[in-house]
């Protein structure tokens, strides 16, 4: 005969069926039941359940209980989930739990008992409970003293089993998790608590339940301490947390409850934040010499970190303000706040504010703005309507001092982030202004010092140069790209007598040193060259000046004597002269030992014949040292090749092509100075018109070519 | 942006005293960083050996660097080698200023 379906069923079901006729007898018994009890089916069908399951105090009650329901129909047990013991065949007792059902059918009960044999559950609960218990005399054995010390504990202390579930928290554990009570917390489900909060790692990493350490250490994983940021999803409060766990161990050995610490960190997160802030404003601050532009980035720089928008003014001497900055989290709405701030006069309320702050020097903090401060504080109609706009919620006015001057103000703002400002920021924010103070000053400092740079590196180089007779002069001077720096190229030509002396060289060392240095070699030279014929000698007395002075000073030099057609030179350290005359390039000249440098030196005089039409470069390293973006050196070589094709080319072509040419290969600004000076005898011999021109680029250097004015050709 | 200078510096102690070894170019922006190792490692030792061997460049202020350690070795009564370059751009620089003979350069072994 094919099994009926419930036949197939409960040939399958999980739970034990266990069916019964008005007698107590066994009618049905599935292959559950065949394991929960023991027993074959064929052993049980037609014997008394009371007599195979019940165990012996319940087995009169359960045949009461039958009795009961076939005379009276009085239910007390049916379709009620009912827990119990039970016996098996070998004697021993289970826990189960069971349901039984009653049908009738023409007029005879059957029932049909479904059940589970929950041991397992059971003695899991019981190990939870001798736990609790066992932890409870650990930890509480003397429980004044553990409630002292843990209870009272700022850290957030718990203890949890293996599934999670709480079996101690502390008061700040508590409060920490959001609970009112310990009994709340306790009698929630551990994912519950998880869903309250939006969790990530300092990485931005979202973490879920199985990353928590606690649950790691479970997993058999080594967990290391995990810093996590939480945000209430509800009230949006956010912490920085560090969760450190342990394990409990059992006496066999396993895991069987876990210990976490949560510390709060958010105050270290938030000074750490600080750090951090400052450490970048520093470095915008520090970037550029030119403060507005820096004062625009430390504004842009506070938001959102600091507040939702940023303003800084300076102030004048006569107390008169001026907008430098305004940054805005979002850009659309800065017209907003730019359009409020020229509601702001320039002269301003000293009472109050602004004009507070900067006559006091103490920074203001409003915590909340309160509509009345707006009202008071709005000019008209369009001013109310523009304060309500910005959503001001809290205010900050900090004065950016340097010592007991006042040099302008930040106000943060704070409005759509709903965030309220308070002292943390209000130290934050003096901080960075104190450090703007700083970056203004040096910027106000370096715009005067480039000024005197610029003014006394005139005063180093010859305002014009002198006409030659039957020559003519050209000269280039590029300073190096730090504008503020006196440079160490020098050159000079003047006539002692019927001669003339054509000096260039270099002092190493940049700024005032060696401007005072240049000074000194070149009017030394001027001097001595009254009495001094010699180029040769014109050096010794040079280097020997030098070599009075208290501390290292050296100097290259070139020196030139032109006494009508002839020239004489010495070179103290310096590059050779370049000479061309027609397609031939040669050097000029003999190379002599640094000025200034050694004990014992001497240097040479070389006489030359400048013929006619010829071209003579002297020039300092900066030309042949300058370097493009892979750092080859434009070099001699360079240098030549540039000059293959000058001569008889006019002096002021030639530096217009030399400069041409290193502009050409350099990429970036000068990082040495650059000097040259070309003479060029002119063609014809009894040419008495000469002419005199000078490139002086010191004040751009951009362009090399900017400024160059031609000078006149025979 | 200019690619940056190459510029390595290695230390050799023995017992006669301290080598440092200088390859790549000296000048206005590496000379702070020689400086700072000689003045790291001269401290109470009998000599300094500056190898310059594989120096590919030198400018004014790399030697004037040079002079400076000249003198304080006078000065302060301890003896300084420098082994002379063997590129030409550095060498130049030397032979174009006298620094060749004035300074106690030995030639590389």
């Amino acid at each position: 005969m094919a099994p009926t379906l419930a036949e197939f069923i409960l040939d399958r079901a999980f739970s034990a069926v266990v069916s019964m006729d008005e007698q107590g007898c066994v009618t049905g018994w599935n292959p559950s039941a065949e394991e929960v009890f023991g027993l074959k089916r064929e052993e049980a069908l037609g014997r008394e359940v009371a007599e195979l399951i019940v165990p012996e105090d319940l087995r009169e009650a359960h045949r009461e209980g039958l009795r009961r329901f076939l005379a009276t129909g009085e239910v007390r047990v049916l379709d009620r989930r009912l827990e119990m013991r039970a016996l098996r065949a070998d004697g021993t007792e289970i826990p189960v739990e069971f349901t039984i059902s009653a049908l009738e059918d023409a007029g005879h009960w059957s029932f049909h008992t479904f059940i589970r044999d929950v041991s397992e559950r059971v003695e899991a609960d019981r190990e939870r409970e001798r736990l609790v218990e066992k932890l409870n005399r650990a930890l509480r054995g003397s429980e004044r003293r553990f409630e002292a010390i843990v209870g009272s504990l700022g850290d957030a202390i718990t203890i949890r089993d293996r599934e999670h579930r709480f079996l101690y928290a502390n008061p700040a554990a508590v409060a920490h998790l959001g609970f009112e009570s310990w009994e709340e917390l306790r009698d929630t489900a551990p994912d519950t608590i998880m869903q309250e909060f939006d969790v990530w790692d300092e990485d931005g990493r979202e973490i879920r339940m199985k990353d928590i350490p606690s649950v790691r250490i479970l997993r058999g994983e080594a967990a290391e301490p995990l810093l996590i940021r939480t945000v209430n999803r509800v009230t949006g409060a956010q912490s920085w947390n560090l969760l450190k766990s342990a394990p409990l161990f059992a006496e066999d050995g396993q895991v069987e409850a876990t210990i976490t610490v949560i510390e709060d960190v958010t105050e270290q997160k938030r000074a750490e934040k600080r750090g951090d802030f400052l450490a970048q404003a520093s470095a915008v601050l520090a970037s550029s010499l030119d403060y507005e532009q820096t004062l625009r980035n430390v504004a842009q720089l506070a938001v959102p970190e600091v507040a939702d928008w940023c303003a800084v003014d300076l102030v004048d001497e006569d107390g008169d303000r001026h907008s430098v900055a305004v940054a805005h989290v979002d850009p659309e709405r800065l017209a907003l706040a730019e359009e409020l701030r020229a509601y702001e006069p320039e002269r301003l309320d000293p009472g109050q504010g602004l004009g507070l702050v900067f006559r006091t020097g103490q920074s203001l903090l409003y915590p909340e703005i309160p509509e009345a401060l707006l009202v008071e504080a709005a000019v008209d109609e369009r001013h109310m309507e523009l304060l309500r706009a910005v959503g001001l919620r809290s205010g900050l006015v900090v004065p950016m001092r340097l010592g007991e001057r006042t040099l302008g103000a930040l106000t943060l703002v704070s409005s759509e982030s709903g965030r309220t400002l308070d002292e943390f920021d209000v130290q934050l924010a003096e901080q960075v202004a104190a450090r703007a103070a700083v970056a203004i000053e040096n910027s106000r400092l370096y715009s005067q010092r480039s000024l005197i740079a610029r003014t006394l590196q005139q005063s180093l180089l010859p305002d014009q140069l002198p006409e030659i007779p039957g020559y003519e002069l050209a000269s280039v001077y590029v300073p190096a790209m730090e504008g503020s720096m006196v440079g160490g190229d020098f050159y000079d030509v003047w006539s002692v007598g019927e001669d003339w002396m054509m000096i260039i060289g270099d002092v190493t060392g940049k700024g005032v040193d060696a401007a005072a240095l240049t000074s000194l070699v070149r009017h030394t030279m001027r001097a001595a060259s009254e009495f001094l014929a010699s180029p040769a000698e014109l050096l010794a007395q040079v280097d020997s000046t030098l070599k009075h002075r208290p501390t290292l000073s050296v100097c290259t030099a070139l020196c030139i004597r032109i006494h009508g057609g002839r020239a004489t030179l010495a070179i103290g350290g310096h590059p050779l002269p370049l000479y061309v005359a027609g397609n031939q390039i040669t050097n000029l000249g003999e190379h002599g030992p640094l000025l200034g440098a050694f004990s014992e030196a001497a240097w040479q005089d070389v006489t030359v014949e400048l013929q006619a039409g010829s071209t003579l470069v002297a020039y300092t390293d900066g030309i042949t040292d300058a370097v493009d973006v892979e750092r080859t050196r434009f070099g001699i070589g360079r240098l030549r090749a540039t000059l293959h094709d000058v001569a008889g080319r006019p002096a002021a072509e030639v530096v217009e092509c030399l400069t041409g040419a290193l502009a050409d290969f350099q990429t970036s600004a000068h990082a040495d100075d650059t000097a040259a000076i070309v003479l060029r005898r002119l063609a014809h011999a009894n040419a008495l018109q000469s002419s005199a021109s000078r490139t002086d680029n010191s004040q751009d250097n951009g362009d090399l070519l900017a400024g160059v004015t031609h000078g006149q050709t025979d | 942006m200019v690619r940056p200078t190459e510029f390595k510096i290695a230390h050799r102690a023995t017992e006669a005293g301290v080598t440092l070894k200088v390859v790549g170019e000296l000048d206005l922006g590496t000379v702070p960083v020689l400086t700072e190792s000689v003045e790291r490692v001269k401290h109470g030792i009998k000599a300094l050996t500056l190898d310059l061997s594989d120096l590919t460049f030198m400018d004014s202020t790399g030697l004037r660097l040079l002079i400076e350690l000249d003198r304080r070795a006078t000065r302060e009564d301890w003896k300084l080698v420098l082994i002379r370059p063997q590129h030409e751009t550095a060498a130049a620089v030397l032979t174009a200023t006298g620094a060749d003979k004035a300074l106690p350069f030995e030639d590389a072994q």
